[in-house]
């Protein structure tokens, strides 16, 4: 018999027990839909790091550190170490517990400006601001201060930025949310206007020292003493532009608001000035030459390391995150192998009644002649079907239910427009039916096998 | 033609050994009508199925058209079948969810004859059995005598030169039957096609040209009611 008259048979006699080939084809079907919908997820998931990858970070640029911490991937694991000046405490998370962290010193960033492959470093400076009021307004609003990175251009609402390079000093990117708090009738309008932005310079030793020599002496003379005021400036910029909340930012804090490096330095200088922290950063970013050539990237981070620096390319990064996905896929996915394995017995009990049923037939098709293979071919490709069918059930399903689903599900995580959770590519979709073919095919083995070795005289007895 | 030399067949080991064929020697003419007539337990049914290759005898020597089928390989002798013999039972053995068209159709799947070739040589033999109208009824639908009108179809589809025929009418009314039994003869007379009739019915076998009766596994006699054809046997 040839393949095509196999399946046709095969196809047909499945016709004939409807409930039980169903029956059996859902208990995979159900391994098919979950495998489905991890294999979609995990591609959606995988697209939108991508994506959040690729806006959020440069990948000409390294995160370089002194700090063994900084290729922990935000894990960290604050283990005593030796002490130099350039460890400082550093406050993470919302409990106040601190962190010791080696610093990556002025000295160093000049040492790293000196490296042939380095076109620009770039520090890390995490300036305390107190608030961004504008000029002749009362109201007075809180805000996150960053430098501005040539390599990741924000989404623009209002204005524009440079081609290349930084934006102008004296200027700053104002988030979306800010421009009607500050009284700017909308993004247009506030281009070209000023925002002043208020830091403090914190107590200096020196201050502190006055300020309890005054305080003893206060008690002792019966006089009220003068609490320190902090040095606190304002410095006004005018707008450059207004930046929105793209669709795969990765700041959960909202957008901050952005000056130019040396603006931000400035800054930096001077809420640190007399602190344990001025001039230290607890990493720099380095811009390597031709850098978004991942080869030249890793190049340079050999380089550095060698040098005693500790380095994160974005490719790191993105390592971190797919590493936890692939980790959930494969528990998933784990799943989902159980459930086809547990509908193996399935089959295999289906196929076996099947044979048991048709026992004349198959005596029957032998005395006609049918080659013993043909027969067992006959049984493994119905169990193929079943396979099939199981395979197309499930993933049927899985892509139904995510299509309609995908929507609510990108919503509810919040992901942002253009993106997607659940992306269902039928290359993977096709593979996973063939390979639950095949699973079929071996389950239906045995059955198979004993439908072929059926003495056709004992199976023809009428009796 | 058909010659059986010294077949001996037996079954079971030592103690429960039983002797289902005792020495039998045999000749079938090519065109002939033949009945294989005994009891049941005879060894007419394991007669039958020696001379067709579905059952291996401990020793003697099957030759059809010059070929001695014990010699071939089981991968020949079922090509032989396929091709050269068309099979009868008693119990029809329809495939009951398939249509008439798909029952016919078997043989000639399982001889590997091409698709386009096929569907004629199906309507033919429907035809031949009158059963054009129920092509694609499907045959748990059929009555008795219909189901072994589709299984006579289904025997001469791939037009064999040998039809066996175990008990054809066994399991129909006598109205019915006689009608199979015609069509049975016609092929035989009309096609020269080989007929061996493996029956008790003593009618039956009266009308075939040789009559082998046969008693616990041995040829007790041959008869030919009409006009002698064939030689040999016992005694």
């Amino acid at each position: 018999m040839n393949a095509f008259d196999l399946i046709q048979r095969a196809g047909r006699s499945l016709g004939n027990a409807k409930v039980r080939t169903v029956l059996t084809s859902l208990a995979i079907g159900v391994g098919a839909f979950t495998l489905t919908a991890t294999l979609a997820a995990g591609n959606g998931i995988r697209d939108y790091t991508d994506r959040l990858i690729s806006n959020n970070f440069d990948p000409a640029e390294l995160i370089v550190g002194r700090d063994a911490e900084i290729e922990n991937n935000g894990a960290p694991n604050s283990s005593p170490k030796e002490y130099d000046e350039s460890v400082s405490s550093l406050t993470v998370g919302g409990d106040g517990s601190s962190l010791q962290v080696k610093q990556v010193t002025s000295e160093d960033v000049e040492e790293l400006k000196k490296y042939d492959f380095v076109e620009q470093v770039r520090p890390n400076y995490q300036v305390q601001a107190r608030y961004v009021t504008t000029p002749g307004n009362d109201k007075r609003y809180t805000l996150t201060l960053q430098a501005y990175n040539p390599g990741q251009k924000p989404e623009l609402e209002a204005g524009k930025l440079p081609e290349r390079g930084d934006i102008k000093n004296g200027t700053l990117l104002l988030p979306m949310s800010y421009v009607q708090l500050l009284g700017f009738k909308n993004a247009a309008d506030a281009i070209g206007k000023e925002v002043s932005i208020a830091t403090a310079q914190p107590f200096t030793e020196e201050a502190l020292q006055e300020y309890f020599m005054n305080l003893q002496m206060g008690t002792m003379s019966g006089e009220e003493s003068a609490t320190p005021e902090p040095t606190e400036q304002l410095t006004t910029y005018k707008v450059a532009a207004v930046t929105k909340q793209g669709a795969a930012s990765l700041s959960f804090a909202g957008l901050p608001i952005m000056l130019s490096n040396e603006d931000t330095g400035a800054l930096y200088d001077f809420t640190t000035e007399g602190t344990q922290n001025h001039g230290k950063y607890v990493y720099v970013y380095v811009r390597v030459k031709g850098g978004e050539d991942e080869q030249k990237a890793l190049d340079a981070k050999a380089e550095l390391k060698e040098d005693g620096y500790y380095v994160q390319t974005s490719q790191d990064i993105q390592k971190t995150i797919t590493q936890f996905v692939d980790v959930l896929q494969i528990l998933v996915g784990v799943f989902g192998v159980i459930t086809v394995v547990a509908s193996v017995f399935g089959i295999i009990n289906t196929m076996y009644i099947s044979v048991l049923e048709r026992t004349r037939e198959i005596g029957l098709m032998k005395a006609l002649g049918m080659r013993g293979r043909d027969v067992a071919w006959l049984f493994r490709i119905e169990a193929a079907w079943i396979g099939f069918l199981g395979g197309v059930i499930g993933a049927g399903i899985a892509y139904g239910v995510g299509t309609a689903l995908n929507p609510w599900l990108t919503e509810t995580l919040g992901l942002g427009e253009g993106n997607s959770i659940l992306i269902f590519d039928f290359g993977q979709i096709a593979i996973l039916i063939l390979s639950l073919i095949l699973v079929a095919i071996i389950a239906g083995w045995f059955p198979a096998r004993k439908a072929a070795k059926l003495d056709p005289i004992e199976a023809l007895r009428t009796e | 033609m058909i010659t059986l030399r010294g077949i001996n067949k037996t079954y079971g080991k030592k103690k429960q050994r039983f002797q289902a064929l005792k020495d039998i020697d045999l000749e079938i003419p090519d065109g002939a009508s033949v009945a294989i007539v005994g009891k049941s337990g005879s060894g007419k049914s394991t007669l039958m199925h020696v001379m067709s290759g579905l059952d291996r005898p401990q020793s003697g020597e099957v030759v059809v058209d010059g070929q001695d089928i014990l010699k071939l390989k089981a991968k020949a002798v079922d090509r032989f079948r396929s091709e050269k013999m068309g099979f009868i039972f008693q119990a029809f053995f329809v495939q009951g969810n398939e249509s008439s068209f798909h029952n016919v159709s078997l043989p000639l799947e399982i001889a590997k004859v091409s698709r386009g070739k096929r569907k004629k040589m199906i309507l033919e033999a429907l035809e031949r059995v009158e059963m054009t109208d129920k092509a694609q009824e499907r045959a748990r639908n059929l009555s008795g005598g219909q189901k072994q009108r589709l299984a006579i179809a289904r025997a001469i589809v791939a037009k064999p030169s040998i039809l066996f025929a175990d008990e054809p009418t066994g399991n129909l009314d006598s109205t019915t039957g006689e009608h199979i039994e015609e069509l049975l003869f016609d092929l035989n007379k009309q096609q020269g096609v080989t007929l061996v009739i493996v029956t008790h019915d003593r009618d039956l076998a009266s009308r075939c040209d040789i009559r082998v009766n046969i008693k616990d596994g041995a040829i007790q006699s041959i008869e030919t009611p009409k006009r002698p054809k064939a030689k040999g046997g016992k005694s």
